[in-house]
């Protein structure tokens, strides 16, 4: 392919904004040059944040270029900007406003509040911007935190608001010969400074949804959750059905259980069922998975929206149970983990 | 030269400390955390604004609701609510009001022009071209007049219409319709505001405290030994309990329906709660001899009720509305349904004859100044944390947690509104000048002196 292509991007809000995208360019790069207001951040297929729906038109992934995109999502139409090319005129939607990429990443200093093992293999790691340091996000979005001590940078999404800056509060999951398990579990402390930037990520509380809420969490895919619901308890007018699905694999797994109840106290809407994959059931804990946890019995409509987090088999077992039980595949949302490298 | 900015922590932030051996440890209090986050009140809920009286045909006037300024405006027989506070610099329009028709209101400063019904910009006075017309306004809020009150849906600016809930909602449980699942065999039903032929009569006075220490004060069962030496109990000869103490895990309902009011009926003389009339190691013993009963029940945001008080077929309501962090609007209003004209005015006699001097003044202005005497341990926030409290604290307790599950919103601090800076030099003047901070705005009456 040697001519340029015309590409359009159309946003939520209605904007679109128009570019030309140059033979062997990925179209982020041509939407970046244009300074259209997409979401990005790794630039290589992983993180999942440039996430797009083709919607006319034919366009694929550079030949030979690995990334999360899941096949399923493939062929519902979805591709990832940074890797993907242009033949021929083509148009795209992602599912944000034209505002959402408005709030550039900041690269900011952080000290450590709090570093608390609150299950076998997840810390929860508060930690508070520095004086002169501010970011604006959305619920559900994450952040790169470097190690401190080494040049590695992983990715979590907050499991706090806005509302509660200056902390930040992060669940992180324990991985033996983790770089950053290896610094929470052996040198972190209180008042350590870290390096953190973003916003990043286009998984967020899509803004004004009445209809019902499904969250489906995999350990911890439980933060952005976790933000999402506070953000839905002090959003204005009636708040929708919210129906909180979480799962670990056993029960010495589990975690944040008392800020769910809590949720629960203060959000009479919300619903939360709690799952383990093997082990005894207790007292509000089911055996099983948290996907199978909702059933056709909870009564939700097409219009109703899901955010998914967790391990990619559970993402995609997700979807497919959802589609199965009458949601409309665009209503879906999901972040996976990307495995560390 | 190291040139690095040096890394800081912010200000620090007082910790929570709470010992886990108390009545309210850390978890009970995380449980009512909306309800310690919401010192400028509750938000998106039915709050009374004036007397029907205050608010003649033409009249314009300005108050401020949980750090909302409202303006309100009777014209053509018609009533309006917007916010008091132009949209281009913040004046407010009800200090010096300004109108060219009965369906607009201008700021007159600038003369921004605003459609009552809607909020729109429509004009502006000298620049009725401007492309800022029609694309601007201010937030209105929804109005319920009844029973001589008019009630106002105070509201976040992007609450939808289509949400705003019944007045019902935001009033005490009713009666009769509430009587079997409220039993009360030892008075006659309690009158309703929403009843046919209610009278409301009564005064709104502001306080010098939280909101919500005024409220709790309400119906806290221990509060009545401040009523003791009250000239009416001794006038009437009631028995006045000392205190009454909760006897059973039942003495609290609360009211969760979900098309309905949420707060919680408290069964007062009944044998759920035991009432204290001596303690001999102290000397002290009620000797009056005329029983009092009546029961007290709260539902959001914040409006007591008092049955069969005081004396039967009436009832006294009262809100504890916020104005700013440190004020509320008193409310203390009685009701009695009156068919006849000869009832109306007997009920208005010995409203302005007994239950003013006796009740309204000389029994709840013993309240007022029991809240705020209360009010500077809390000020800080310490007071939340460092409150001791005991088994009759079980209401405000329960009273806490219901309020954090079931209130619309938390009013954020008013910003740009009256009372807001404690240190502004308008304030310092009018406080010099002998005006204490208040609820309505003060009117520019002379245009040519100052």
């Amino acid at each position: 392919m040697l001519t340029p292509t015309k590409t359009t991007i159309a946003f939520s809000d209605g904007i679109e904004h128009e570019l030309t995208v140059e033979p062997g360019q990925s179209v982020l790069d041509a939407a970046l040059a244009a300074q259209a207001p997409v979401l990005f951040q790794c630039g290589t297929g992983s993180c999942g944040s440039c996430l797009a729906h083709l919607d006319e038109g034919e366009a694929e992934h550079r030949a030979g270029s690995s990334s999360s995109l899941l096949p399923s999502e493939r062929e519902q139409g979805y591709r990832l900007l940074c890797l993907t090319e242009a033949r021929g005129a083509c148009k795209f939607s992602v599912g944000y406003d034209s505002a959402a990429g408005a709030g550039r990443p900041i690269e900011g200093k952080c000290f450590v509040n709090a570093v608390e093992r609150i299950a076998t293999d997840v810390v929860r790691l508060e930690l508070e911007l520095a004086e002169g340091c501010w970011m604006d996000f959305r619920p559900g979005q994450f952040i790169q935190v470097k190690v401190p001590g080494t040049d590695a940078v992983r990715s979590y999404s907050m499991a706090t608001t806005v509302a509660d800056l200056p902390k930040i509060e992060l669940l992180i999951r324990i991985l033996p010969g983790g770089v950053m398990s290896d610094w929470l579990v052996n040198r972190a402390a209180v008042d350590d400074v870290v390096e953190v930037s973003g916003p990043y990520g286009q998984f967020f509380l899509k803004d004004k949804v009445r209809a019902p809420h499904v969250m489906i969490a995999g350990g911890t895919g439980l933060a952005p959750m976790l933000a999402m619901i506070d953000a839905l308890r002090v959003a204005p007018g009636r708040k929708p059905k919210v129906l909180l699905s979480f799962g670990c694999q056993t029960p010495d797994g589990l975690f944040s259980l008392e800020p769910i109840e809590l949720r629960q106290h203060w959000m009479p809407t919300l619903d939360a069922r709690i799952s383990v994959d093997r082990g005894e059931p207790a007292d509000g804990i089911r055996v099983g998975n948290p996907v199978a946890a909702i059933t056709a019995e909870d009564g939700l409509t097409t219009d109703s929206v899901a955010y998914l987090c967790g391990p990619p088999a559970m993402i995609e077992a997700a979807r497919k149970h959802l589609e199965h039980l009458g949601l409309a595949p665009e209503n879906i949302f999901a972040e996976q983990f990307v495995a560390s490298n | 030269m190291n040139d690095a900015t040096p890394v800081r922590r912010r200000t620090l932030v007082r910790k929570n400390e709470i010992s886990a051996d108390r009545m309210n440890d850390e978890k009970t209090q995380s449980q009512y955390q909306p309800y310690k986050d919401a010192a400028w009140g509750f938000i998106n809920h039915w709050y009374p604004a004036l007397f029907s009286e205050e608010l003649p045909e033409q009249a314009v006037e300005g108050i401020q609701i949980a750090g909302v300024p409202i303006l309100l405006r009777r014209a053509a027989g018609k009533l309006y609510a917007i916010k008091d506070q132009c949209v281009h610099r913040g004046v407010r329009l009800s200090a010096k009001p300004m109108c060219f028709n009965d369906t607009s209101i201008a700021c007159w400063y600038h003369g921004f022009n605003f459609d009552l019904a809607t909020g729109v910009l429509n004009n502006i006075v000298a620049n009725p071209d401007s492309k800022l017309i029609g694309k601007t306004g201010v937030t209105t809020y929804p109005v319920h007049e009844v029973a001589g009150m008019i009630f106002v849906f105070v509201r976040e600016d992007d609450f939808p219409d289509e949400d705003v809930p019944p007045l019902a909602h935001d009033l005490p449980v009713r009666f009769p319709q509430s009587s079997e699942e409220y039993p009360h065999p030892l008075w006659p039903a309690a009158p309703g505001i929403l009843d046919e032929n209610a009278v409301a009569l009564g005064m709104h006075r502001t306080g010098q405290s939280n909101w919500r220490i005024a409220c709790e004060n309400g119906f806290d069962n221990a509060h009545i030994l401040v009523h003791a030496d009250n000239a009416i109990v001794h006038a009437m000869d009631w028995v006045l309990p000392l205190g009454i103490l909760p006897a059973t895990d039942d003495a609290i309902t609360l009211i969760e329906e979900e098309d309905g009011p949420k707060g919680q009926m408290q069964w007062l003389f009944t044998d759920r709660w035991t009432p204290v009339l001596e303690n001999p190691a102290l000397g002290l013993k009620v000797e009056n001899l005329k029983g009092r009963f009546y029961r007290t029940s709260v539902v959001l945001p914040g409006v007591l009720m008092v049955e069969n008080w005081p004396e039967e077929h009436v009832v006294q309501y009262e809100w504890y509305v916020p104005i700013t962090d440190d004020l509320y609007e008193y409310w203390e209003v009685m009701v009695r349904i009156c068919t006849t004209d000869e009832e109306r005015k007997k009920f208005q006699y010995r409203f302005d004859n007994l239950y003013m001097p006796l009740c309204i003044r000389g029994f709840n202005d013993c309240d007022l100044y029991a809240r705020e005497a209360m009010e500077e341990f809390y000020a800080d926030g310490t007071g939340w944390d460092n409150e001791q409290l005991v088994e009759t604290d079980i209401s405000p307790i329960t009273w806490r947690k219901l309020a954090s599950r079931h209130a619309r919103g938390i009013a954020k601090p008013g910003k740009g509104v009256t009372n807001a800076t404690k240190t502004s030099s308008i304030r310092m003047r009018r406080l010099a000048q002998g005006k204490a901070p208040g609820y309505k705005v003060e009117k520019i009456e002379n245009v040519n002196s100052y």
